[in-house]
């Protein structure tokens, strides 16, 4: 069962054309890795799809069906959530309030949307911090509340914009087991991310694009050995690990 | 948990004790000025936590309220002056209508940002009291242009909400500002004041978490210029003469978000210290210098914003909360140890 599939997507922006024909789909329960080297279109892509613009030309499919414009709102409550690459928490409130936000997506009396909040707070070891001011959160605590408020919307599908990124290698390797224990959860990870050791270690299957267009897709080694890949993106001195 | 209890007890107390103050005062308090002071006061406090649900929790800056003051005193002396309806209906009606209103302006200048959206509504604000001041009839209703409507005193009573002495003022007014800060506590506590304070801060996290930011900006305007609608109806009871330069002025616009943003905005307590530090030196500056300095509390009130904006950028109640709170924890102290 194909959980989200892009048909020829395409997006201009003026004369520029950040997404060129994209087509690529996810097996439900799937970790998928898109990668590509800045301002290749990842995060347009991503844009796209949770509905904060929409496509220039080509579909877009959730769980079978079209979401060319449906409004992000909507699409949180299909069952699509996202994190943002900047990250944009609500900063004058408390971590449990941000998460909050999130909860009441499914959630309509405040002792429930608590209850629940407190739930994934524990799950992602931020529920020492639940009242802190989000503003004074570190980056890595940050990012982490980003996939809190996330989740806290039960989504079936997680789109992950670099949430790594920033992040000192343990905290990376945290990071890495959170995204794992996601899957094993059943929620469906599409991750863009530039570091490659996580997304290597992640990933089930990598799409790399260049210039808008997908360049290779595979498995993560065919991916790291492919030769347009390694000069569009890793380099001459990437090996395979 | 014994010493929680005790705790929140002490603060329902106090909550009761402000209360029985406030309701007895007039009891004790025989003089008219001051009875009008403080009615003002509480009309002052109770417009700006109607602003407070758009201004506050929203995030944006209205500075066009004074127009839905307008359409409350006026609807409710027109049907009353020309078809003889009791005020207290013509309130609701007046309320009903600047809701619509309220949601006509929304829908374009909710789009806008920042001092665009204040802009349009201050345009917004004065379009509506150029109107009234050239318009001597709409259709068949009565305006009397820049001349303005009285209310003859008679029939009094409270099925006409007017009166001769200024107690019934204080109550209705007093009853009014709790129940809007009852709503404005529950707002804040529900679904639609999470989704406002979150869209109000982060639209676009807001938007990818579910939230429907346009609408529930919306139903605020709705609710907040339904409220501001109904103190316009009380205002002109109170004062039984409305013209459009005193009651669609910017400068009542201007006065609720000084207010707001002195006592503090999005809290539900803000709009009533707001009121209680500003309204006196609004009522003096103008019994004393009236006549040499008019417009003095207007200085007076931009150089206390700049300084509070300076230090206490959330507004005063920030730094009096945790005095509050610090006093209470000395009254109260932590549990020893966990039961």
């Amino acid at each position: 069962m194909k959980i989200l599939e892009l048909k020829n997507l395409t997006k201009d922006f003026g004369g520029l054309r950040a997404v060129d024909n994209l087509n690529l789909s996810i097996d439900d329960g799937q970790i998928l890795g898109l990668i590509g080297p800045n301002g290749a279109g990842k995060s347009t892509a991503f844009n796209c799809i949770a509905g904060v613009y929409p496509p220039s030309e080509g579909d877009i499919y959730f769980n079978g069906e079209k979401i060319n414009n449906e409004k992000p709102w909507n699409l949180c409550k299909k069952g699509l959530a996202r994190t943002f690459q900047i990250v944009k928490p609500f900063s004058s409130k408390s971590v449990l309030y941000n998460v909050m936000v999130g909860s009441f997506a499914n959630k309509d009396k405040r002792a429930d949307a608590e209850k629940k909040s407190l739930e994934i707070l524990k799950y992602l070891h931020l529920e020492d911090k639940k009242d802190i001011r989000a503003g004074n959160l570190t980056i890595a605590d940050r990012k982490r509340l980003e996939i809190a408020r996330a989740l806290a919307t039960e989504p079936r599908l997680l789109l992950l914009d670099e949430v790594m990124a920033g992040l000192r290698p343990t905290e990376v390797d945290e990071m890495v087991e959170i995204i794992k224990n996601l899957r094993e959860s059943g929620i469906t990870v599409f991750v863009i991310e530039h570091i490659m050791r996580a997304i290597m270690a992640l990933s089930d299957w990598i799409v790399v694009i260049h210039f808008g267009q997908k360049i290779a897709e595979g498995i993560p080694e065919t991916v790291a050995a492919d030769e347009n890949v390694i000069k569009a993106y890793l380099g001459e001195e990437y090996g395979v690990s | 948990m014994g010493e929680q209890m005790t705790r929140q007890n002490l603060q329902i107390s106090s909550l009761l004790l402000v209360g029985i103050i406030t309701f007895g005062l007039p009891l004790v308090l025989r003089s008219p000025t001051y009875l009008h002071i403080l009615i003002l006061l509480y009309l002052y406090a109770y417009l700006t936590s109607s602003w407070n649900l758009v201004g506050g929790f929203a995030g944006v800056l209205p500075l066009g309220h004074a127009a839905f003051v307008g359409i409350g005193a006026y609807s409710s002396t027109i049907l009353y002056l020309q078809y003889g309806i009791s005020p207290w209906l013509g309130m609701i009606v007046g309320g009903i209508l600047a809701a619509i209103v309220g949601i006509i302006i929304g829908l374009p200048t909710f789009k806008m940002r920042g001092a665009y959206f204040a802009l349009a509504t201050i345009a917004f604000g004065e379009g509506i009291r150029v109107m009234v001041e050239n318009i001597d009839y709409l259709g068949p209703f009565n305006l009397n242009g820049p001349r303005g409507l009285q209310i003859p005193p008679r029939n009094v009573g409270l099925t006409n909400l007017m009166f001769t002495t200024k107690e019934p003022y204080y109550y209705i007014i007093l009853i009014m500002l709790v129940a809007v800060l009852a709503l404005t506590y529950f707002i804040s506590r529900s679904k639609l004041g999470y989704y406002l304070n979150a869209g109000g801060e982060e639209p676009e996290a807001a938007m990818s978490l579910g939230v429907n930011v346009a609408r529930c900006k919306l139903i605020a305007m709705a609710m907040s210029s339904f409220l501001t609608a109904l103190a316009g109806t009380f205002y002109a009871q109170f004062t039984l003469f409305i013209h459009p330069k005193s009651i669609i002025s910017l400068d009542l616009s201007f006065e609720i978000a000084f207010i707001a943003l002195i006592g503090g905005r999005g809290s539900i307590a803000g709009p009533v210290l707001g009121a209680l530090l500003l309204r006196p030196v609004s009522d003096f500056s103008r019994i004393y210098f009236g006549a040499t300095l008019p417009g003095l509390h207007l200085i007076i009130f931009g150089t206390v914003l700049v300084l509070v904006m300076i230090y206490q950028p959330r507004g005063l109640q920030e730094p009096l909360t945790r005095v509050y709170h610090k006093l209470l924890y000395r009254l109260i102290p932590e549990p020893a140890g966990t039961e």
